[in-house]
Protein backbone atom coordinates (compact mmCIF):
# COMPACT_ATOMS: atom_id res chain seq x y z
CA UNK A 1 0.00 0.00 0.00
CA UNK A 2 2.83 2.32 0.96
CA UNK A 3 4.56 1.58 -2.33
CA UNK A 4 1.37 2.38 -4.22
CA UNK A 5 1.00 5.67 -2.37
CA UNK A 6 4.61 6.57 -3.16
CA UNK A 7 4.11 5.68 -6.81
CA UNK A 8 0.98 7.83 -7.09
CA UNK A 9 2.38 10.77 -5.15
CA UNK A 10 1.44 14.00 -6.94
CA UNK A 11 -0.73 12.41 -9.62
CA UNK A 12 -3.33 15.20 -9.35
CA UNK A 13 -1.20 18.05 -8.02
CA UNK A 14 -1.78 21.29 -9.91
CA UNK A 15 0.28 24.40 -10.56
CA UNK A 16 -0.83 28.00 -11.19
CA UNK A 17 -1.45 27.47 -14.89
CA UNK A 18 -3.65 24.47 -14.20
CA UNK A 19 -5.68 26.23 -11.51
CA UNK A 20 -6.30 29.16 -13.87
CA UNK A 21 -7.55 26.72 -16.50
CA UNK A 22 -9.96 25.22 -13.98
CA UNK A 23 -11.16 28.71 -13.09
CA UNK A 24 -11.55 29.52 -16.80
CA UNK A 25 -13.71 26.39 -17.23
CA UNK A 26 -15.92 27.39 -14.30
CA UNK A 27 -16.18 31.00 -15.52
CA UNK A 28 -17.17 29.84 -19.00
CA UNK A 29 -19.83 27.58 -17.49
CA UNK A 30 -21.25 30.44 -15.41
CA UNK A 31 -21.30 32.86 -18.34
CA UNK A 32 -22.98 30.37 -20.69
CA UNK A 33 -25.52 29.43 -18.01
CA UNK A 34 -26.56 33.06 -17.75
CA UNK A 35 -26.56 33.53 -21.54
CA UNK A 36 -28.56 30.45 -22.51
CA UNK A 37 -31.43 28.68 -20.71
CA UNK A 38 -30.51 25.41 -22.42
CA UNK A 39 -26.97 25.42 -21.09
CA UNK A 40 -27.05 24.37 -17.45
CA UNK A 41 -28.83 21.05 -17.88
CA UNK A 42 -27.59 17.60 -16.97
CA UNK A 43 -28.22 16.57 -20.56
CA UNK A 44 -25.88 19.25 -21.85
CA UNK A 45 -23.20 18.41 -19.31
CA UNK A 46 -23.35 14.82 -20.54
CA UNK A 47 -23.02 16.08 -24.13
CA UNK A 48 -19.89 18.09 -23.32
CA UNK A 49 -18.28 15.14 -21.56
CA UNK A 50 -19.30 12.78 -24.36
CA UNK A 51 -17.79 15.14 -26.93
CA UNK A 52 -14.53 15.20 -24.96
CA UNK A 53 -13.84 11.44 -24.98
CA UNK A 54 -11.88 11.17 -28.24
CA UNK A 55 -10.01 14.42 -27.69
CA UNK A 56 -8.95 13.40 -24.17
CA UNK A 57 -7.42 10.15 -25.42
CA UNK A 58 -5.74 11.76 -28.42
CA UNK A 59 -4.63 14.70 -26.24
CA UNK A 60 -2.72 12.36 -23.91
CA UNK A 61 -0.73 11.04 -26.87
CA UNK A 62 -0.22 14.53 -28.29
CA UNK A 63 1.12 15.65 -24.90
CA UNK A 64 3.80 12.97 -25.08
CA UNK A 65 4.64 13.94 -28.67
CA UNK A 66 4.97 17.65 -27.94
CA UNK A 67 6.94 16.96 -24.73
CA UNK A 68 9.38 14.99 -26.89
CA UNK A 69 9.71 17.87 -29.35
CA UNK A 70 7.49 16.04 -31.85
CA UNK A 71 4.01 16.66 -33.21
CA UNK A 72 1.45 14.81 -35.35
CA UNK A 73 -0.86 16.93 -37.48
CA UNK A 74 -2.30 13.82 -39.16
CA UNK A 75 -3.71 12.37 -35.95
CA UNK A 76 -7.38 13.23 -36.75
CA UNK A 77 -7.26 11.34 -40.03
CA UNK A 78 -5.46 8.46 -38.31
CA UNK A 79 -8.54 8.22 -36.12
CA UNK A 80 -10.63 8.30 -39.30
CA UNK A 81 -8.73 5.37 -40.80
CA UNK A 82 -8.99 3.40 -37.57
CA UNK A 83 -12.73 4.16 -37.46
CA UNK A 84 -13.16 2.85 -41.02
CA UNK A 85 -11.37 -0.37 -40.04
CA UNK A 86 -13.62 -0.77 -37.00
CA UNK A 87 -16.69 -0.02 -39.12
CA UNK A 88 -15.71 -2.62 -41.71
CA UNK A 89 -15.14 -5.30 -39.06
CA UNK A 90 -18.41 -4.41 -37.39
CA UNK A 91 -20.32 -4.26 -40.67
CA UNK A 92 -19.03 -7.69 -41.74
CA UNK A 93 -20.48 -9.78 -38.91
CA UNK A 94 -21.22 -7.43 -36.02
CA UNK A 95 -18.60 -9.14 -33.84
CA UNK A 96 -17.86 -6.52 -31.14
CA UNK A 97 -14.75 -8.26 -29.76
CA UNK A 98 -12.98 -8.15 -33.10
CA UNK A 99 -14.11 -4.52 -33.47
CA UNK A 100 -12.61 -3.71 -30.06
CA UNK A 101 -9.23 -5.03 -31.17
CA UNK A 102 -9.32 -3.39 -34.62
CA UNK A 103 -8.97 0.22 -33.39
CA UNK A 104 -5.81 -0.09 -31.26
CA UNK A 105 -4.19 -2.46 -33.78
CA UNK A 106 -4.74 -0.15 -36.76
CA UNK A 107 -3.73 2.82 -34.58
CA UNK A 108 -0.49 1.08 -33.62
CA UNK A 109 0.27 0.17 -37.25
CA UNK A 110 -0.31 3.74 -38.44
CA UNK A 111 1.85 4.93 -35.52
CA UNK A 112 4.59 2.67 -36.90
CA UNK A 113 4.16 4.23 -40.36
CA UNK A 114 4.44 7.75 -38.93
CA UNK A 115 7.46 6.77 -36.83
CA UNK A 116 9.12 5.19 -39.86
CA UNK A 117 8.79 8.43 -41.81
CA UNK A 118 9.59 10.84 -38.98
CA UNK A 119 12.03 8.90 -36.79
CA UNK A 120 13.77 6.44 -39.10
CA UNK A 121 13.43 8.68 -42.17
CA UNK A 122 14.56 11.74 -40.18
CA UNK A 123 11.89 13.95 -41.75
CA UNK A 124 10.96 16.76 -39.33
CA UNK A 125 7.74 15.73 -37.55
CA UNK A 126 5.68 18.71 -38.70
CA UNK A 127 6.58 18.13 -42.35
CA UNK A 128 6.39 14.34 -42.26
CA UNK A 129 2.98 14.22 -40.63
CA UNK A 130 1.70 16.97 -42.94
CA UNK A 131 2.70 14.76 -45.87
CA UNK A 132 0.99 11.77 -44.28
CA UNK A 133 -2.11 13.91 -43.69
CA UNK A 134 -2.42 14.41 -47.43
CA UNK A 135 -1.93 10.70 -48.13
CA UNK A 136 -4.35 9.56 -45.42
CA UNK A 137 -7.05 12.02 -46.43
CA UNK A 138 -7.11 10.52 -49.89
CA UNK A 139 -7.01 7.04 -48.37
CA UNK A 140 -10.15 7.85 -46.35
CA UNK A 141 -11.87 9.08 -49.51
CA UNK A 142 -10.89 5.99 -51.50
CA UNK A 143 -11.80 3.56 -48.72
CA UNK A 144 -15.20 5.12 -48.20
CA UNK A 145 -15.75 5.39 -51.97
CA UNK A 146 -17.39 8.77 -51.55
CA UNK A 147 -20.06 7.39 -49.24
CA UNK A 148 -20.62 7.41 -45.51
CA UNK A 149 -20.20 4.20 -43.60
CA UNK A 150 -23.56 4.22 -41.83
CA UNK A 151 -26.13 2.10 -40.03
CA UNK A 152 -23.47 0.00 -38.32
CA UNK A 153 -24.69 -2.74 -35.93
CA UNK A 154 -25.29 -1.71 -32.33
CA UNK A 155 -23.22 -4.52 -30.82
CA UNK A 156 -20.17 -2.34 -30.09
CA UNK A 157 -22.38 0.44 -28.76
CA UNK A 158 -24.12 -1.99 -26.41
CA UNK A 159 -20.74 -3.05 -25.09
CA UNK A 160 -19.33 0.44 -24.48
CA UNK A 161 -22.43 2.47 -23.59
CA UNK A 162 -22.79 0.57 -20.31
CA UNK A 163 -21.67 1.41 -16.82
CA UNK A 164 -19.52 -0.54 -14.37
CA UNK A 165 -20.50 0.10 -10.74
CA UNK A 166 -22.35 3.17 -11.96
CA UNK A 167 -19.35 4.62 -13.84
CA UNK A 168 -19.64 4.90 -17.65
CA UNK A 169 -17.14 2.71 -19.52
CA UNK A 170 -15.57 5.66 -21.44
CA UNK A 171 -14.79 7.38 -18.13
CA UNK A 172 -13.12 4.22 -16.82
CA UNK A 173 -11.02 3.85 -19.96
CA UNK A 174 -9.96 7.50 -19.84
CA UNK A 175 -8.95 7.31 -16.18
CA UNK A 176 -7.00 4.11 -16.88
CA UNK A 177 -5.28 5.70 -19.89
CA UNK A 178 -4.47 8.83 -17.88
CA UNK A 179 -2.94 6.85 -15.03
CA UNK A 180 -0.93 4.66 -17.40
CA UNK A 181 0.48 7.65 -19.28
CA UNK A 182 1.13 9.57 -16.06
CA UNK A 183 3.02 6.66 -14.51
CA UNK A 184 5.06 6.15 -17.66
CA UNK A 185 5.91 9.85 -17.80
CA UNK A 186 6.68 10.53 -14.14
CA UNK A 187 7.72 7.21 -12.69
CA UNK A 188 9.67 5.29 -15.31
CA UNK A 189 12.96 5.86 -17.16
CA UNK A 190 10.88 6.24 -20.35
CA UNK A 191 9.42 9.53 -19.08
CA UNK A 192 12.82 10.95 -18.16
CA UNK A 193 14.22 9.96 -21.53
CA UNK A 194 11.26 11.52 -23.34
CA UNK A 195 11.69 14.83 -21.51
CA UNK A 196 15.45 14.80 -22.06
CA UNK A 197 14.91 14.29 -25.80
CA UNK A 198 12.41 17.16 -25.81
CA UNK A 199 15.03 19.36 -24.17
CA UNK A 200 17.78 18.43 -26.63
CA UNK A 201 18.06 15.37 -28.80
CA UNK A 202 21.85 15.69 -29.06
CA UNK A 203 22.37 15.99 -25.30
CA UNK A 204 20.05 13.03 -24.76
CA UNK A 205 22.14 11.00 -27.20
CA UNK A 206 25.37 12.02 -25.45
CA UNK A 207 23.80 10.91 -22.15
CA UNK A 208 23.41 7.40 -23.55
CA UNK A 209 19.64 7.51 -24.13
CA UNK A 210 18.28 5.28 -26.94
CA UNK A 211 16.77 8.29 -28.72
CA UNK A 212 15.45 6.49 -31.81
CA UNK A 213 13.73 3.77 -29.80
CA UNK A 214 12.04 6.22 -27.41
CA UNK A 215 10.82 8.44 -30.26
CA UNK A 216 9.53 5.46 -32.25
CA UNK A 217 7.67 4.00 -29.28
CA UNK A 218 6.05 7.35 -28.50
CA UNK A 219 4.52 7.64 -31.98
CA UNK A 220 3.17 4.11 -31.57
CA UNK A 221 1.67 4.93 -28.15
CA UNK A 222 -0.03 7.98 -29.66
CA UNK A 223 -1.37 5.75 -32.46
CA UNK A 224 -2.79 3.22 -30.00
CA UNK A 225 -4.55 5.93 -27.96
CA UNK A 226 -5.98 7.30 -31.22
CA UNK A 227 -7.22 3.81 -32.12
CA UNK A 228 -9.02 3.58 -28.77
CA UNK A 229 -10.54 7.00 -29.46
CA UNK A 230 -11.79 5.69 -32.82
CA UNK A 231 -13.48 2.79 -31.05
CA UNK A 232 -15.50 5.18 -28.89
CA UNK A 233 -16.27 7.32 -31.93
CA UNK A 234 -17.77 4.39 -33.85
CA UNK A 235 -19.61 3.10 -30.78
CA UNK A 236 -21.22 6.50 -30.27
CA UNK A 237 -22.18 7.54 -33.79
CA UNK A 238 -22.40 4.17 -35.55
CA UNK A 239 -21.27 5.80 -38.76
CA UNK A 240 -18.09 7.19 -40.32
CA UNK A 241 -18.40 10.31 -42.47
CA UNK A 242 -16.05 11.64 -45.13
CA UNK A 243 -14.84 14.56 -43.02
CA UNK A 244 -14.08 12.47 -39.92
CA UNK A 245 -11.37 13.90 -37.68
CA UNK A 246 -10.64 16.92 -39.86
CA UNK A 247 -10.40 19.35 -36.92
CA UNK A 248 -9.13 16.90 -34.30
CA UNK A 249 -5.39 17.55 -34.70
CA UNK A 250 -5.95 21.30 -34.39
CA UNK A 251 -8.14 20.78 -31.31
CA UNK A 252 -5.64 18.38 -29.73
CA UNK A 253 -2.65 20.67 -30.27
CA UNK A 254 -4.65 23.64 -28.94
CA UNK A 255 -5.77 21.79 -25.82
CA UNK A 256 -2.27 20.49 -25.07
CA UNK A 257 -0.64 23.91 -25.48
CA UNK A 258 -3.42 25.50 -23.46
CA UNK A 259 -2.61 22.98 -20.71
CA UNK A 260 0.95 24.24 -20.35
CA UNK A 261 2.89 21.75 -22.46
CA UNK A 262 5.72 23.47 -24.30
CA UNK A 263 5.48 23.52 -28.09
CA UNK A 264 9.29 23.39 -28.03
CA UNK A 265 9.37 20.19 -25.97
CA UNK A 266 10.90 19.24 -22.64
CA UNK A 267 8.01 20.29 -20.47
CA UNK A 268 4.46 19.00 -20.21
CA UNK A 269 1.36 18.74 -18.05
CA UNK A 270 -1.12 15.89 -18.35
CA UNK A 271 -3.66 17.41 -15.98
CA UNK A 272 -3.27 20.61 -18.02
CA UNK A 273 -4.15 18.67 -21.16
CA UNK A 274 -7.31 17.30 -19.53
CA UNK A 275 -8.36 20.79 -18.44
CA UNK A 276 -7.43 22.20 -21.85
CA UNK A 277 -9.67 19.65 -23.58
CA UNK A 278 -12.56 20.41 -21.23
CA UNK A 279 -12.18 24.18 -21.68
CA UNK A 280 -12.11 23.81 -25.46
CA UNK A 281 -15.20 21.58 -25.52
CA UNK A 282 -17.05 23.82 -23.03
CA UNK A 283 -16.37 26.86 -25.21
CA UNK A 284 -17.35 25.10 -28.43
CA UNK A 285 -20.58 23.75 -26.93
CA UNK A 286 -21.49 27.00 -25.19
CA UNK A 287 -20.92 29.13 -28.28
CA UNK A 288 -23.14 26.77 -30.26
CA UNK A 289 -25.92 27.07 -27.68
CA UNK A 290 -25.84 30.86 -27.66
CA UNK A 291 -26.26 30.78 -31.43
CA UNK A 292 -22.75 30.95 -32.92
CA UNK A 293 -22.70 28.67 -36.00
CA UNK A 294 -20.44 25.60 -35.69
CA UNK A 295 -18.53 26.91 -38.70
CA UNK A 296 -16.80 29.25 -36.25
CA UNK A 297 -15.45 26.52 -33.98
CA UNK A 298 -12.04 26.16 -35.68
CA UNK A 299 -11.71 29.93 -35.47
CA UNK A 300 -12.09 29.77 -31.70
CA UNK A 301 -9.48 27.01 -31.53
CA UNK A 302 -7.08 28.88 -33.79
CA UNK A 303 -7.42 32.08 -31.82
CA UNK A 304 -6.78 30.17 -28.59
CA UNK A 305 -3.53 28.67 -29.98
CA UNK A 306 -2.30 32.01 -31.27
CA UNK A 307 -3.37 33.74 -28.07
CA UNK A 308 -1.58 31.32 -25.75
CA UNK A 309 1.62 31.14 -27.79
CA UNK A 310 1.57 34.90 -28.32
CA UNK A 311 1.12 35.53 -24.63
CA UNK A 312 3.97 33.16 -23.78
CA UNK A 313 6.27 34.82 -26.29
CA UNK A 314 5.44 38.26 -24.94
CA UNK A 315 5.75 37.27 -21.30
CA UNK A 316 9.17 35.78 -22.02
CA UNK A 317 10.26 39.04 -23.61
CA UNK A 318 8.85 41.57 -21.20
CA UNK A 319 10.30 41.41 -17.70
CA UNK A 320 7.21 43.06 -16.19
CA UNK A 321 5.04 40.10 -17.05
CA UNK A 322 7.70 37.70 -15.76
CA UNK A 323 7.82 39.62 -12.52
CA UNK A 324 4.05 39.42 -12.17
CA UNK A 325 4.24 35.72 -12.88
CA UNK A 326 6.99 35.19 -10.34
CA UNK A 327 4.86 36.95 -7.74
CA UNK A 328 1.79 34.87 -8.52
CA UNK B 1 55.71 3.15 -15.08
CA UNK B 2 52.39 1.30 -15.25
CA UNK B 3 50.81 0.15 -18.52
CA UNK B 4 48.54 2.83 -20.00
CA UNK B 5 44.78 2.57 -19.45
CA UNK B 6 44.03 3.74 -22.97
CA UNK B 7 46.13 3.93 -26.10
CA UNK B 8 44.96 5.90 -29.16
CA UNK B 9 46.76 4.87 -32.35
CA UNK B 10 46.90 6.93 -35.50
CA UNK B 11 43.49 8.51 -34.90
CA UNK B 12 42.06 10.57 -37.77
CA UNK B 13 38.70 12.26 -38.21
CA UNK B 14 37.24 13.92 -41.29
CA UNK B 15 34.00 15.88 -41.50
CA UNK B 16 33.34 15.78 -45.24
CA UNK B 17 36.26 17.59 -46.83
CA UNK B 18 37.51 19.00 -43.53
CA UNK B 19 40.24 17.04 -41.74
CA UNK B 20 39.67 17.76 -38.04
CA UNK B 21 42.25 15.22 -36.81
CA UNK B 22 45.14 13.31 -38.39
CA UNK B 23 47.62 10.70 -37.09
CA UNK B 24 47.09 11.28 -33.38
CA UNK B 25 48.96 8.84 -31.09
CA UNK B 26 48.36 9.20 -27.38
CA UNK B 27 48.65 7.19 -24.17
CA UNK B 28 46.50 7.89 -21.17
CA UNK B 29 47.59 6.50 -17.78
CA UNK B 30 45.66 5.78 -14.61
CA UNK B 31 46.33 8.16 -11.73
CA UNK B 32 47.61 10.81 -14.08
CA UNK B 33 46.16 14.15 -15.17
CA UNK B 34 46.82 14.69 -18.86
CA UNK B 35 46.20 18.19 -20.21
CA UNK B 36 45.24 18.75 -23.84
CA UNK B 37 46.15 22.20 -25.07
CA UNK B 38 45.71 23.92 -28.39
CA UNK B 39 44.23 26.87 -30.21
CA UNK B 40 40.53 27.17 -31.05
CA UNK B 41 39.64 24.58 -33.66
CA UNK B 42 42.81 22.54 -33.02
CA UNK B 43 40.72 19.36 -32.70
CA UNK B 44 40.70 18.85 -28.93
CA UNK B 45 36.94 18.47 -28.58
CA UNK B 46 36.80 16.26 -31.65
CA UNK B 47 39.47 13.97 -30.16
CA UNK B 48 37.71 13.52 -26.85
CA UNK B 49 34.37 12.98 -28.61
CA UNK B 50 36.02 9.98 -30.26
CA UNK B 51 37.18 8.72 -26.86
CA UNK B 52 33.63 9.28 -25.57
CA UNK B 53 31.98 7.28 -28.35
CA UNK B 54 30.16 10.36 -29.66
CA UNK B 55 31.97 10.31 -33.03
CA UNK B 56 33.37 7.24 -34.76
CA UNK B 57 36.98 7.86 -35.85
CA UNK B 58 37.66 7.90 -39.61
CA UNK B 59 41.05 6.19 -39.06
CA UNK B 60 43.01 4.52 -36.31
CA UNK B 61 42.08 2.49 -33.28
CA UNK B 62 41.55 2.73 -29.54
CA UNK B 63 43.00 0.13 -27.20
CA UNK B 64 41.85 -0.16 -23.60
CA UNK B 65 44.09 -2.20 -21.29
CA UNK B 66 45.47 -4.08 -24.26
CA UNK B 67 42.12 -4.80 -25.94
CA UNK B 68 41.06 -2.98 -29.10
CA UNK B 69 37.62 -1.39 -28.70
CA UNK B 70 35.21 0.29 -31.07
CA UNK B 71 32.51 2.53 -29.69
CA UNK B 72 29.21 2.92 -31.51
CA UNK B 73 27.60 5.19 -28.94
CA UNK B 74 28.38 7.09 -25.73
CA UNK B 75 26.83 4.14 -23.92
CA UNK B 76 29.59 1.84 -25.20
CA UNK B 77 32.28 4.22 -23.95
CA UNK B 78 30.56 4.47 -20.57
CA UNK B 79 30.49 0.68 -20.37
CA UNK B 80 34.28 0.71 -20.83
CA UNK B 81 34.63 3.09 -17.90
CA UNK B 82 34.98 6.36 -19.79
CA UNK B 83 32.98 9.33 -18.51
CA UNK B 84 33.01 12.57 -20.43
CA UNK B 85 32.08 16.03 -19.32
CA UNK B 86 31.48 17.78 -22.62
CA UNK B 87 32.35 21.40 -23.28
CA UNK B 88 28.67 22.08 -23.92
CA UNK B 89 27.81 20.07 -20.76
CA UNK B 90 25.39 17.41 -21.98
CA UNK B 91 22.97 18.09 -19.13
CA UNK B 92 19.21 18.28 -19.58
CA UNK B 93 18.24 21.72 -18.28
CA UNK B 94 14.62 20.67 -17.69
CA UNK B 95 15.49 17.75 -15.39
CA UNK B 96 16.56 17.76 -11.74
CA UNK B 97 20.09 17.08 -10.46
CA UNK B 98 19.40 13.48 -9.50
CA UNK B 99 17.64 12.84 -12.81
CA UNK B 100 20.64 14.22 -14.68
CA UNK B 101 23.22 12.30 -12.67
CA UNK B 102 21.43 9.02 -13.41
CA UNK B 103 20.08 9.81 -16.88
CA UNK B 104 20.45 6.80 -19.16
CA UNK B 105 21.47 4.56 -16.22
CA UNK B 106 18.59 4.99 -13.79
CA UNK B 107 18.12 2.86 -10.70
CA UNK B 108 14.88 0.98 -11.09
CA UNK B 109 12.74 -1.74 -9.60
CA UNK B 110 10.44 -3.94 -11.58
CA UNK B 111 6.74 -4.11 -10.65
CA UNK B 112 4.68 -6.43 -12.88
CA UNK B 113 7.55 -6.31 -15.35
CA UNK B 114 7.41 -2.50 -15.61
CA UNK B 115 10.62 -0.69 -14.64
CA UNK B 116 9.82 2.02 -12.08
CA UNK B 117 12.36 4.63 -10.99
CA UNK B 118 13.86 4.35 -7.51
CA UNK B 119 13.71 8.08 -6.95
CA UNK B 120 14.56 8.07 -3.25
CA UNK B 121 17.67 5.93 -3.68
CA UNK B 122 18.88 8.06 -6.60
CA UNK B 123 18.34 11.21 -4.58
CA UNK B 124 20.28 9.80 -1.61
CA UNK B 125 23.23 8.75 -3.77
CA UNK B 126 23.36 12.19 -5.37
CA UNK B 127 23.16 13.98 -2.01
CA UNK B 128 26.15 11.90 -0.90
CA UNK B 129 28.13 12.72 -4.04
CA UNK B 130 27.37 16.45 -3.76
CA UNK B 131 28.56 16.41 -0.16
CA UNK B 132 31.74 14.63 -1.20
CA UNK B 133 32.34 17.37 -3.78
CA UNK B 134 31.60 20.04 -1.23
CA UNK B 135 29.04 21.52 -3.63
CA UNK B 136 26.29 23.55 -2.01
CA UNK B 137 22.96 23.48 -3.81
CA UNK B 138 19.99 24.86 -1.94
CA UNK B 139 17.26 23.04 -3.85
CA UNK B 140 18.38 19.68 -5.28
CA UNK B 141 14.95 19.21 -6.91
CA UNK B 142 15.27 22.38 -8.99
CA UNK B 143 15.80 21.95 -12.73
CA UNK B 144 19.48 22.04 -13.68
CA UNK B 145 18.75 25.00 -16.00
CA UNK B 146 18.32 27.20 -12.93
CA UNK B 147 21.79 26.40 -11.50
CA UNK B 148 24.97 28.48 -11.78
CA UNK B 149 27.82 27.47 -14.10
CA UNK B 150 29.85 25.99 -11.26
CA UNK B 151 26.90 24.11 -9.86
CA UNK B 152 26.23 22.63 -13.30
CA UNK B 153 29.86 21.58 -13.54
CA UNK B 154 29.48 19.89 -10.16
CA UNK B 155 26.43 18.02 -11.45
CA UNK B 156 28.37 16.89 -14.52
CA UNK B 157 31.25 15.71 -12.31
CA UNK B 158 28.77 13.85 -10.07
CA UNK B 159 27.58 12.07 -13.18
CA UNK B 160 31.14 10.97 -13.96
CA UNK B 161 31.82 9.89 -10.36
CA UNK B 162 28.57 7.96 -10.24
CA UNK B 163 29.69 5.97 -13.26
CA UNK B 164 32.72 4.77 -11.28
CA UNK B 165 34.68 5.88 -14.29
CA UNK B 166 38.26 4.71 -14.91
CA UNK B 167 38.86 7.66 -17.23
CA UNK B 168 37.23 11.05 -16.73
CA UNK B 169 37.46 13.54 -19.57
CA UNK B 170 36.74 17.20 -18.91
CA UNK B 171 36.43 19.69 -21.76
CA UNK B 172 37.15 23.21 -20.46
CA UNK B 173 35.50 22.56 -17.09
CA UNK B 174 36.50 25.92 -15.63
CA UNK B 175 35.86 28.14 -18.66
CA UNK B 176 32.66 29.62 -17.26
CA UNK B 177 33.58 29.61 -13.57
CA UNK B 178 34.43 32.23 -10.99
CA UNK B 179 37.66 31.95 -9.00
CA UNK B 180 36.32 30.02 -6.01
CA UNK B 181 34.46 27.53 -8.15
CA UNK B 182 37.50 27.07 -10.40
CA UNK B 183 39.60 26.17 -7.34
CA UNK B 184 37.07 23.54 -6.34
CA UNK B 185 36.99 21.93 -9.78
CA UNK B 186 40.81 21.85 -9.94
CA UNK B 187 41.05 20.28 -6.49
CA UNK B 188 38.52 17.75 -7.65
CA UNK B 189 40.58 16.93 -10.71
CA UNK B 190 43.54 16.07 -8.48
CA UNK B 191 41.30 14.04 -6.19
CA UNK B 192 40.06 11.98 -9.13
CA UNK B 193 43.63 11.18 -10.12
CA UNK B 194 44.52 10.33 -6.52
CA UNK B 195 41.69 7.80 -6.54
CA UNK B 196 43.48 6.05 -9.42
CA UNK B 197 41.36 7.55 -12.17
CA UNK B 198 42.91 8.67 -15.43
CA UNK B 199 41.96 12.28 -16.13
CA UNK B 200 42.07 14.16 -19.41
CA UNK B 201 41.65 17.90 -19.04
CA UNK B 202 41.18 20.42 -21.82
CA UNK B 203 41.88 24.02 -20.92
CA UNK B 204 42.98 27.30 -22.44
CA UNK B 205 44.29 28.49 -19.09
CA UNK B 206 47.97 27.55 -18.98
CA UNK B 207 48.66 28.42 -15.34
CA UNK B 208 45.69 26.27 -14.40
CA UNK B 209 47.15 23.42 -16.44
CA UNK B 210 50.51 23.68 -14.69
CA UNK B 211 48.73 23.54 -11.37
CA UNK B 212 47.08 20.16 -11.94
CA UNK B 213 48.58 18.36 -14.94
CA UNK B 214 51.25 15.66 -14.89
CA UNK B 215 51.64 15.62 -18.64
CA UNK B 216 50.87 18.16 -21.36
CA UNK B 217 49.95 17.41 -24.96
CA UNK B 218 49.62 20.16 -27.55
CA UNK B 219 47.33 19.95 -30.60
CA UNK B 220 47.68 22.17 -33.62
CA UNK B 221 45.50 22.07 -36.75
CA UNK B 222 44.31 18.55 -36.04
CA UNK B 223 47.77 17.12 -35.21
CA UNK B 224 49.55 16.34 -32.00
CA UNK B 225 52.64 18.55 -32.18
CA UNK B 226 54.20 18.09 -28.74
CA UNK B 227 54.11 16.07 -25.55
CA UNK B 228 55.92 17.17 -22.36
CA UNK B 229 56.04 16.22 -18.69
CA UNK B 230 54.72 19.24 -16.81
CA UNK B 231 57.77 19.18 -14.56
CA UNK B 232 60.10 19.42 -17.55
CA UNK B 233 58.60 22.40 -19.37
CA UNK B 234 57.40 25.89 -18.59
CA UNK B 235 54.71 28.40 -19.42
CA UNK B 236 56.71 30.07 -22.16
CA UNK B 237 57.56 26.89 -24.03
CA UNK B 238 53.96 25.74 -23.95
CA UNK B 239 52.76 29.04 -25.38
CA UNK B 240 55.23 28.79 -28.26
CA UNK B 241 54.11 25.21 -28.91
CA UNK B 242 50.48 26.31 -29.11
CA UNK B 243 51.14 29.29 -31.37
CA UNK B 244 53.58 27.32 -33.57
CA UNK B 245 56.50 29.63 -32.87
CA UNK B 246 58.49 26.80 -31.24
CA UNK B 247 61.29 25.45 -33.50
CA UNK B 248 60.06 21.83 -33.05
CA UNK B 249 56.62 22.74 -34.34
CA UNK B 250 58.05 24.74 -37.22
CA UNK B 251 60.24 21.83 -38.25
CA UNK B 252 57.27 19.45 -38.02
CA UNK B 253 54.99 21.68 -40.05
CA UNK B 254 57.63 22.15 -42.75
CA UNK B 255 57.86 18.41 -43.32
CA UNK B 256 54.08 17.99 -43.61
N1 LIG C 1 30.34 17.97 -36.07
C1 LIG C 1 31.21 18.64 -36.85
N2 LIG C 1 30.97 18.79 -38.17
C2 LIG C 1 31.86 19.46 -38.96
N3 LIG C 1 32.98 20.03 -38.50
C3 LIG C 1 33.28 19.93 -37.20
C4 LIG C 1 32.40 19.23 -36.30
N4 LIG C 1 32.94 19.28 -35.06
C5 LIG C 1 34.09 19.97 -35.19
N5 LIG C 1 34.29 20.36 -36.46
C6 LIG C 1 35.46 21.10 -36.96
O1 LIG C 1 36.62 20.41 -36.56
C7 LIG C 1 37.65 21.32 -36.20
C8 LIG C 1 38.14 21.03 -34.79
O2 LIG C 1 37.10 21.44 -33.88
P1 LIG C 1 37.14 21.15 -32.31
O3 LIG C 1 35.81 21.49 -31.77
O4 LIG C 1 37.65 19.79 -32.07
O5 LIG C 1 38.20 22.22 -31.81
P2 LIG C 1 38.70 22.54 -30.33
O6 LIG C 1 40.16 22.26 -30.30
O7 LIG C 1 37.86 21.83 -29.34
O8 LIG C 1 38.46 24.10 -30.25
P3 LIG C 1 37.95 25.04 -29.01
O9 LIG C 1 39.16 25.36 -28.21
O10 LIG C 1 37.45 26.26 -29.72
O11 LIG C 1 36.91 24.31 -28.27
C9 LIG C 1 37.06 22.72 -36.37
O12 LIG C 1 37.46 23.22 -37.62
C10 LIG C 1 35.57 22.49 -36.35
O13 LIG C 1 34.91 23.46 -37.12
MG1 LIG D 1 36.49 22.47 -27.91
Amino acid sequence: MNAVRQLGNGVFSMNGREWSLLVACLLAIIIFSVASPHYATSGNAATVLRNSVELLLIGLGMTLLLAMGGIDVSIGIVMGLAAIAIGRVLGADGNPVLALVAGPVVGALLGCVTATVVVLGRVPAIVGTLGLLGVYRTAVFVLLGGQWLSGLPASLTNLLATTVLGVPVPALVIVAAYLAVWLALRRTPYGLHLLAIGNSEEKARLSGIPVIKIRFVTFVISGILTGVAATFYVATYRNVEMTIGSTLALDAIAAVILGGTSILGGKCSLIGTVLGVLLLRILQNGLLLIGVPSLWQPVVTGVLIIGVLGFEAISNRFPVVQLLRARA
Amino acid sequence: MTAPFLVARNIGKRFGALTALANVDLEIRSGEVLALLGDNGAGKSTFIKILAGAHPPSDGELVIEGNPVSFHSPKDAAASGIATIFQELALSENLSIAENVFLGRELKRSIFGIPFLKRQEMRQRVDGLLKELDAHISDPEAPVGSLSGGQRQAVAICRALNLNARLVIMDEPTAALAVAETRKVLALTRRLAARGCAVVLISHNISEVFEVADRIVVFRRGRKVAERLAAETDHEEVVSLITGAHPDVRALEKTN
